[in-house]
């Protein structure tokens, strides 16, 4: 642990975060101070937990952004469990987490079994989860119950309950990373599927298990954000899939694999994210300029990925070298 | 190893090959390019599956189908190209598929202190939580033993590891190699320096188009008839009838050409319409040499002087490249537009002179690549054939094509004959000897002799990026296979 306190001072993210917060809390007073901060930590724990599987993903080289949408059927199938009255909350939560599992296994045997590249095969099945969920709720929305929707506020202490949780699995994979066989070899075919095959590392097992947890901690976070807002909508994980890469990479997880802190990236980066949308938020910036300063953040992060891991020489070096 | 077969599509890899290593011993596996070692020793890797024969370790039959088996069995197998994992530390490399555990996670103390055995095993001085990335490649190449080793493999394969090695590195390695011979671990050894497998082996096994040619004690016999084993002495064909211009001028002049260890102080001359074999074993510096002059890889120093219309200048090897054709042995991945026609692929450089207004003409198309196709026989239904369903021999050909059609003043070959069969070779010789006739410098490498003697006018031998030697027309295969080993005695002895 004592390393990746030390990551976090050396991060270039921290820094963008301060500024950030600096930034905003200049400019809106209100922002600035413990509640808010509090606020922000209750709000970005969907997006926490969802980087958590995606980091794990990204670290083995591979992508997932079917995750939005896995979260939107879990929702779905959480929502309607509700209104159907048939099952306490906590065996829905294991039944939408199971739907996550399920589906996760689709992603693993369409990129395991076929040999489809993660990217186009999640690209795939985004599309398609989605359209199961419309499916299955004929895309209207689901209003919980009043019982069930203040469970999505409950706070212990000064910290919200999903803050926790979200928390508890970020700590938990992160030492799943460090500390055993199942992530170092995930960090072993980031750096390199051909060679980690070749080595005898079960390449085709351990991807399958990542993209089940995916699945997993996208089901978890889709059931937390619909208890928080109280109704599935057909909206809920739209764009969750980017922002969520966005975050672990703006973090500091190479997009290339292999490389990275999951602690670090993933509390960085949906930190920076959620300051930039609650910032602009308070000094009442129009809505529509969150998603262009986001996009900016995000180039600017893979840039420098890809500047650190020499996939691209150095800064303009392909505008201003000689021939 | 007994009778192994194994066959890939349109080439037959080994035929019957037979391999013997034995415990304490290090047995040098030697063979030209494509004489089937590698297919050898990654079937004995589990990498590639063989079709017949048998493999026994310590006398109990293997399997070998996948890697892991072939760890199983006892053999460790340490690559030409690293397998290592630059963004994690030597003991996660050297334990990554088999960390030691304690109460479910990794005992990373103990795994720091086995690593540190291993390395003392291996005299190296390296600090196992290091990151491999930030290590020399020599280190990494330590790291990679040592993975091996942790497995106490009874067989352990080197494949060219000197390769990319500093000449210290490959003495620490000589003396790694030996340490493990004293304790008992069969070591099979691969590499194309002579000078190596008679410094380091017992036993020599030499290969020769997928076959077993020699095998025994590598005292039985000395460099030169290992070089005839390795070469073979097929009967020569008849060389080609040559009628090369009688005004030849110099075309191509270079001096001192340097890049690191790879070439030293390179100098020689081309003239038009004469073609030059560089003769040499693989890693000599021959591909090197090809790719430093058009420019593909950077050179430390060196002048490059160049005659157009009658003038001499300096000329720099980016603007060689736009001057002279350059084929190599990799139709697929330098030449050809595999999903495009044979039509598409001959004319691809010469558009401009097919088109209107910006606009390809369709008849001229069809007019200059059917001549084409004509002339130098390729074998195709239509033009609108795909080149990806053409043959080895065709797709060379198609390549040829183009250069034929943009007549460059020089051309590289590098190895352009690999791979095909004996009549398509005899025609990719003739088209060149064609154009050496029409006033084209050639420099031609190939690792097969009867084809140099064949085409060549005269031969430069290299060694170690030296060119060492050069050898007039009528010189014999004795005579050529003589410079190369006795020169690379007298590097031994210096």
């Amino acid at each position: 642990m004592m390393r990746a306190f030390a990551t976090f001072r050396n991060s270039g993210a921290m820094i963008v975060l301060v500024v950030t917060y600096a930034v905003f809390s200049v400019a809106a007073p209100s922002f600035f101070g413990l509640q808010n901060l509090l606020d922000i930590t209750h709000v970005i724990s969907p997006m926490i937990i969802v980087a958590t599987g995606m980091a794990l993903v990204v670290m083995s080289g591979k992508l997932d952004i079917s995750v939005g949408s896995i979260a939107y059927v879990a929702s779905a199938v959480f929502a309607l469990i509700m209104r159907n009255g048939s099952l306490s909350v906590p065996a829905a939560v294991v039944a939408s987490t199971a739907a996550g599992v399920g589906l996760g296994c689709v992603n693993a045997a369409i990129v395991v079994g076929l040999r489809v590249n993660s990217l186009i095969a999640t690209l795939g099945t985004m599309i398609a989860f989605r359209g199961l969920g419309l499916f299955m709720t004929d895309g209207g929305l689901i209003v919980l119950p009043e019982r069930v929707k203040s469970l999505g506020n409950v706070a212990i202490g000064p910290l919200y309950v999903d803050t926790i949780i979200a928390l508890a699995i970020l700590f938990a994979v992160q030492l799943l990373h460090r500390r055993t066989t199942l992530g170092r070899q995930l960090t072993a075919i980031g750096n390199n599927e051909e060679v980690a095959r070749r080595i005898g590392i079960p390449v085709d097992r351990r991807t399958c298990v990542t993209l089940l947890i995916s699945g997993a901690f996208a089901a978890i976070a889709g059931v937390i954000y619909t208890l928080q807002v109280g109704v599935n909508t057909a909206k809920i994980g739209d764009g969750m899939e980017f922002t969520a890469v966005a975050a672990v990479v703006v973090g500091g997880v190479s997009l290339f694999g292999g490389r990275g802190n999951i602690l670090v990236s993933v509390i960085l980066g949906s930190l920076i994210f959620q300051i930039i949308r609650s910032g602009l938020q308070q000094v009442g910036a129009d809505p529509y300029s969150y998603r262009l300063v986001e996009g900016v953040v995000i180039f600017i992060a893979m840039y420098a990925d890809a500047l650190k891991t020499g996939h691209v020489d150095s800064v303009g070096g392909r505008l201003f070298r000689k021939s | 190893m007994r009778a192994i077969s194994k066959a890939f599509p349109g080439v037959v890899a080994l035929d019957r090959a037979e391999l013997r290593a034995s415990f304490g011993r290090v047995t040098a596996l030697v063979g030209a390019n494509g004489a089937g070692k590698s297919t050898l020793m990654n079937i004995l890797g589990g990498i590639v599956v063989r079709d017949s024969g048998e493999i026994l370790v310590a006398g109990a039959e293997v399997a070998l189908r996948t890697p892991i088996e072939s760890l199983q069995a006892g053999i460790g197998f340490v690559q030409q190209e690293l397998n290592s994992l630059p963004t994690m530390s030597i003991s996660e490399n050297i334990f990554i598929d088999a960390f030691p555990l304690k109460f479910g996670g990794i005992d990373y103390r103990e795994c720091n202190r086995r690593s540190q055995v291993l390395l003392q095993r291996l005299g190296a001085k390296l600090d196992p939580s290091a990151t491999v990335g930030e290590l020399s490649v020599g280190d990494r190449q330590l790291v990679e033993i040592a993975r091996a080793l942790r497995r106490d493999p009874k067989l352990l394969i080197f494949d060219e590891p000197t390769s990319s090695l500093s000449r210290r590195e490959r003495e620490r390695l000589f003396e790694v190699i030996r340490g493990l011979r004293t304790e008992g671990v069969a070591i099979i050894y691969i590499s194309h320096f002579l000078d190596e497998i008679f410094e380091i082996s017992d036993d020599l096994v030499v290969m020769r188009n997928g076959r077993t040619v020699f095998s025994g004690e590598i005292s039985s016999l000395n460099e030169r008839e290992l070089v005839r084993h390795m070469m073979g002495a097929r009967e020569n064909e008849a060389p080609l009838q040559k009628r090369r211009p009688a005004d030849a001028t110099e075309l191509l002049r270079i001096e001192s050409l340097s890049r690191g260890d790879v070439l030293k102080d390179v100098t020689l001359t081309l003239k038009a319409g004469e073609v030059v074999g560089l003769w040499g074993l693989l890693g000599a510096g021959r591909t090197e040499l090809l790719r430093a002059i058009v420019g593909l890889d950077p050179i430390d120093k060196g002048v490059l002087s160049w005659n157009e219309a009658g003038r001499t200048m300096a000329i720099r090897p980016a603007e060689l490249y736009r001057r002279a054709g350059f084929v190599t042995e990799d139709r697929r991945g330098e030449g050809l537009f595999l999903g495009m026609s044979v039509g598409d692929n001959i004319v691809m450089p010469n558009l401009r002179d097919i088109s209107r207004l910006g606009l390809v003409r369709g008849n001229e198309q069809r007019r200059a690549a059917g001549a084409m196709i004509t002339r130098l026989g390729i074998k195709v239904s239509a033009q609108e054939q795909k080149v990806s369903t053409l043959s080895g021999g065709n797709q060379q050909k198609v390549v040829f094509a183009r250069w034929l059609a943009s007549a460059p003043k020089l051309l590289l070959l590098d190895e352009p004959t690999r791979g095909l069969d004996v009549d398509a070779k005899t025609e990719i010789l003739r088209l060149v000897n064609e154009l050496a006739d029409a006033g084209t410098a050639v420099l031609l490498v190939s690792s097969e002799l009867e084809e140099l003697t064949r085409a060549c006018d005269r031969y430069l031998v290299i060694i170690r990026g030296q060119i060492v030697a050069e050898l007039p027309a009528g010189a014999t295969r004795e005579e050529l296979v003589n410079a190369l080993s006795l020169t690379a005695g007298q590097e031994v002895a210096a």
